[in-house]
């Protein structure tokens, strides 16, 4: 297999914002994305939510481009675009004809450098935001289920086990005064990266960065709080109600090891050999061979976008006429496989195959077909914020290619115990409960 | 406010000039047993997707039942002659390969991508599924009773109840009015109906093979030639489709939802296909009703009221009929209050030209959104699917920015008076009915369902 040369230009301004540039001339469009890192897992306490509402008040003004204008400007250069908020950074991004290049820098700049909302903005978006909750999650069978059943049954750090949608009291809560803080301590250019991807040419990119990006002013290095965790010695449950769903469910997931340590390499492809689809050994046992689960699917989510605790998740649903422990037991003896056998050097090197490709398409990929080059964007941003080292995305490939059977064996055996999990229950309400409700 | 930095260029840069849009060069070809085959090198990473796509789904075999096209397609993927249902997804994972069938109305469709140095095998293990597919009785067993519960399972989900609502009142009697299965039609799959509409459907002279990547077009060509080659099967024959419904003014469909904390709204009326000359046009119209993030809808019942978080309108394409639709997910409180605005920008498009800047806004967008799907394989597949299986000329897609650029006000104000039937549409409304129910009613005389379709008054 060759090695990956994908062309990354990056630099530093002097105000700390890290710039990544990777030219491509496959279609005249230009993907522009700025990360924060500073996601949902560190918000304020007191102020669950408060993350990804901000998310929100990033597209409400800034001093040169009022409400509307963000939307408005891109859509009619004819682009996209769209931001979101994950466990430890946010992102904002856009995709549009490289025409439209200057523009979009000028758009981001000016909002990083001078967010301006007002407390009209603030209480359409929170009402916005409700109406994403409800859609999302409360209204919906299954919502939320298990990204934000999870984490208050594993995890004891508030940082990790908060409601990251956010409690609406806390949303009713947030202030103005707030998102001006939110942006002055964490919207720093010291605590973000720039990235251009597609056709720019990387010297003309790199004078725009310099021109728009440049006379912002650096801040005091963010606060972060601390998001370890006390150490786990049982096995913790939690259990939650299905109030449309008419299959109970349950959800299993393990602490990994710590990002990109061999084991983690090794943990990640034992997720592949467990989750990897049809072929994966718990879909195929559970639903396809003992016909238990109707839906058993699940594994690391994101792999390289997290810089504190996360899980490898396993949700299934599973035929009433099976009980929960019956279902567990049968998850259960799926790992014990692994534990006590391993698997083979044929499955092994299928499951490599399988990886390199699906790591392709994830630098290729887009959001939805109408965001080219989202992924190498993704993988670019975390690398920076998180290894301070973009170049990874060349050689990280490699890692995974050399891990050993001997090695997810040994991972199995270290990491799925019951002492390093969570299983969260969530059984459908009766229909009688669900008339008189 | 929050500033660090006095001085910022206070203006909008403006647009650099704009580079040339180009699209690969397809490569076209009948194999020798008359499957059309088109092709498209894109050298982005060294993979190729492809789908085979047969011209026939759930219309053309609904008088037997509801379903049994995507069922079958469900099942096909579960065991060959040559390879059982395990042997197939391994074989599979050690090409580093994803795999997909699926069948809607009108096509049914095995889609794959994969490494390039796997082409071969790939290309072996499609032929073997859409031609020597075996349904294996107790594969089928275990997929019938998935489908039951996912056809329970969908009845919760209120997008779900909204839609099949609209398809079954814009539709009536036509086989585009049922989008699932009731749980007894399932109960009641046979493994031979499978097999039936398994050698109706997918048959050379039936289908399309499309792909697209890091591969030598000629070298692709022989590859599918030496593959697909020897297969046999001709044409079904098209079936005749009822009329559909017509409608004299708004009537309001409730679906009770109990304990909803929502309401999901879906409107809609009968628009065209994706052949029809007035597509384009249509397209801009409804762009900049609710079609982007910056149009009217959006920045009405989004931005300003925060009623809903993702208003949006699109025209749905079917091959033998369209319908335009509206939908938004907004608070209990606000239904009337929401349909009122959807309405209100609805005829105001319908009454008053689009302002020059507001129809170059929208030109900009669609024109250039229509060039992102150049970037990735998955696009530009995607792209050539809708130009060969709508039958739209060669030059579609290099013409068709010129073709938004040239529309003017006067088009779009005729676009919504003929298609955004504002008199006649067709509302759905899906929530807890003791919470909207009055609401609903001041839009039209009113029917009332339950989730599994059956009218209470």
């Amino acid at each position: 297999m060759t090695q990956l040369q994908i062309p990354i230009h990056s630099s530093t301004l002097a105000n700390g914002l890290r710039v990544v540039i990777v030219p491509d001339t496959t279609a005249p469009v230009v993907t522009v994305g700025v990360y924060y890192k500073i996601g949902f897992r560190l918000e304020p306490q007191g102020r669950s939510g408060f993350a990804h509402l901000f998310e929100h008040m990033m597209f409400q003004g800034s001093e040169n481009a009022p409400k509307m204008q963000h939307i408005k400007l891109i859509n009619s250069s004819g682009g996209v675009l769209n931001g979101s908020t994950m466990y430890d950074v946010t992102n904002y991004y856009e995709a549009v004809p490289s025409n439209a290049l200057e523009r979009v820098l000028w758009l981001e700049a000016d909002r990083m450098r001078a967010l301006k909302v007002d407390e009209e903005n603030l209480t359409n978006q929170r009402d916005v935001v409700k109406e994403e909750v409800r859609v999302n999650v409360l209204n919906q069978p299954y919502g939320g289920f298990p990204w934000l059943d999870m984490p208050p049954v594993a995890f004891r750090n508030w940082a990790n086990a908060h409601n990251f949608y956010g409690d609406f009291a806390d949303l009713d809560a947030a202030s103005l005064a707030d998102v001006q803080k939110f942006f002055r301590t964490y919207y720093l250019p010291n605590n973000a990266v720039l990235l251009m991807l597609g056709d720019v040419n990387p010297q003309d990119g790199q004078v725009l960065a310099e021109k728009y990006f440049g006379p912002i002013s650096a801040g005091a290095a963010p606060p972060f709080a601390d998001p370890t965790e006390p150490p786990q010695t049982e096995e913790r449950r939690g259990y939650v109600r299905e109030k449309f769903g008419t299959l109970p469910a349950m959800a299993i997931g393990y602490v990994l090891p710590p990002r990109r340590t061999p084991d983690w390499y090794a943990m990640v492809l034992l997720d592949q050999a467990l989750h990897g689809g049809r072929a994966g050994r718990i879909h195929r046992e559970l639903v396809l061979e003992k016909q238990i689960a109707v839906e058993a699917d699940g594994g690391v989510d994101d792999v390289f976008g997290y810089n504190g605790p996360s899980q490898m998740t396993t949700r299934i649903l599973h035929k009433p006429e099976y009980t929960a422990e019956q279902t567990l037991a049968a998850f259960d003896e799926v790992l014990r496989e692994v534990q006590q056998k391993g698997i083979s050097d044929e499955e092994l090197n299928q499951l490599k195959v399988k990886w390199r490709s699906d790591y392709y398409s994830t630098l290729e990929g887009g959001r939805g077909g109408y965001m080219p080059r989202y992924g190498l964007m993704h993988l670019l941003a975390c690398f920076s914020l998180f290894d301070n080292d973009p170049q990874l995305v060349n050689t990280v490939l490699q890692s995974f290619l050399v891990v050993q059977r001997e090695q997810i064996q040994a991972v199995a055996n270290k990491y799925l115990r019951p002492e390093n999990r969570a299983i969260v229950f969530r059984a459908p309400v009766s229909k009688d409960a669900k008339e008189a409700a | 406010m929050a500033t660090r930095a006095p001085e910022m260029a206070s203006t909008v840069p403006v647009l650099a000039p704009e580079r040339p849009v180009t699209w690969p060069k397809r490569t076209r070809a009948r194999l020798s047993n008359g499957l059309e085959v088109v092709l498209a090198e894109a050298h982005s990473i060294p993979k190729f997707h492809g789908e085979l796509f047969f011209r026939s789904g759930e219309a053309l075999v609904s008088d037997r039942s509801v379903g049994l096209a995507e069922m079958t397609s469900t099942v096909l993927r579960t065991g060959t002659a040559n390879r059982n249902s395990r042997r197939i997804e391994e074989d599979l994972r050690r090409l580093g390969a994803d795999l997909g069938t699926s069948a809607g109305q009108d096509t049914s469709a095995i889609s794959f991508a994969g490494l390039s140095e796997f082409a071969e095998p790939l290309l072996e293990l499609v032929n073997e599924l859409s031609r020597d597919a075996s349904f294996p009785p107790p594969e089928f067993e275990r997929e019938r009773r998935q489908k039951l519960e996912e056809v329970k399972m969908e009845r919760t989900s209120p997008g779900f109840l909204a839609g099949e609502r609209l398809r079954k009142v814009l539709f009536g009697s036509h086989p585009y009015a049922r989008v699932s299965p009731t749980e007894q039609q399932v109960a009641a799959y046979r493994r031979e109906d499978l097999e039936q509409v398994y050698r109706k459907i997918y048959t050379p002279e039936n289908a399309l093979l499309l792909m697209v990547g890091d591969f030598d077009p000629q070298t692709m060509l022989n590859l599918a030639e030496k593959t697909f080659g020897n297969w046999t099967g001709q044409k079904p024959a098209a079936k005749e489709a009822p009329a559909l419904p017509a409608f004299h003014g708004r009537r309001v469909y409730l679906v009770h939802n109990p304990g909803s904390v929502q309401t999901q709204i879906l409107l809609g009326c009968h628009a065209i296909t994706r052949k029809h000359p007035d597509w384009i046009r249509l397209g801009l119209t409804n762009s900049l009703y609710g079609g982007a993030f910056n149009s009217r809808l959006v920045m009405n019942i989004r931005e300003d009221k925060g009623y809903t978080y993702s208003p949006r309108s699109g025209v749905s394409p079917l091959r033998q009929h369209g319908y335009f639709s509206v939908s938004a997910a907004v608070r209990n409180e606000v239904v009337a209050a929401s349909l009122t605005e959807i309405f209100y920008e609805l005829d105001k498009l319908r009454s008053l030209p689009v302002p020059p800047a507001e129809l170059a806004d929208a030109q900009n967008y669609l024109t250039g959104m229509f060039s992102m799907g150049l970037a990735t394989q998955e696009g530009l597949l995607s792209q050539f699917a809708t130009v060969a299986l709508n039958e739209l000329p060669a030059d579609y897609l290099e013409t068709y920015r010129d073709k938004v650029r040239a529309l003017t006000s006067e088009d779009l104000l005729a676009a919504a008076r003929k298609y955004f039937d504002s008199a006649n549409l067709q509302i759905v409304v899906v929530g807890d009915r003791a919470q909207i129910e009055q609401q609903a009613r001041l839009f039209g005389d009113t029917e009332v369902y339950n989730a599994q379709g059956e009218r209470l008054d």
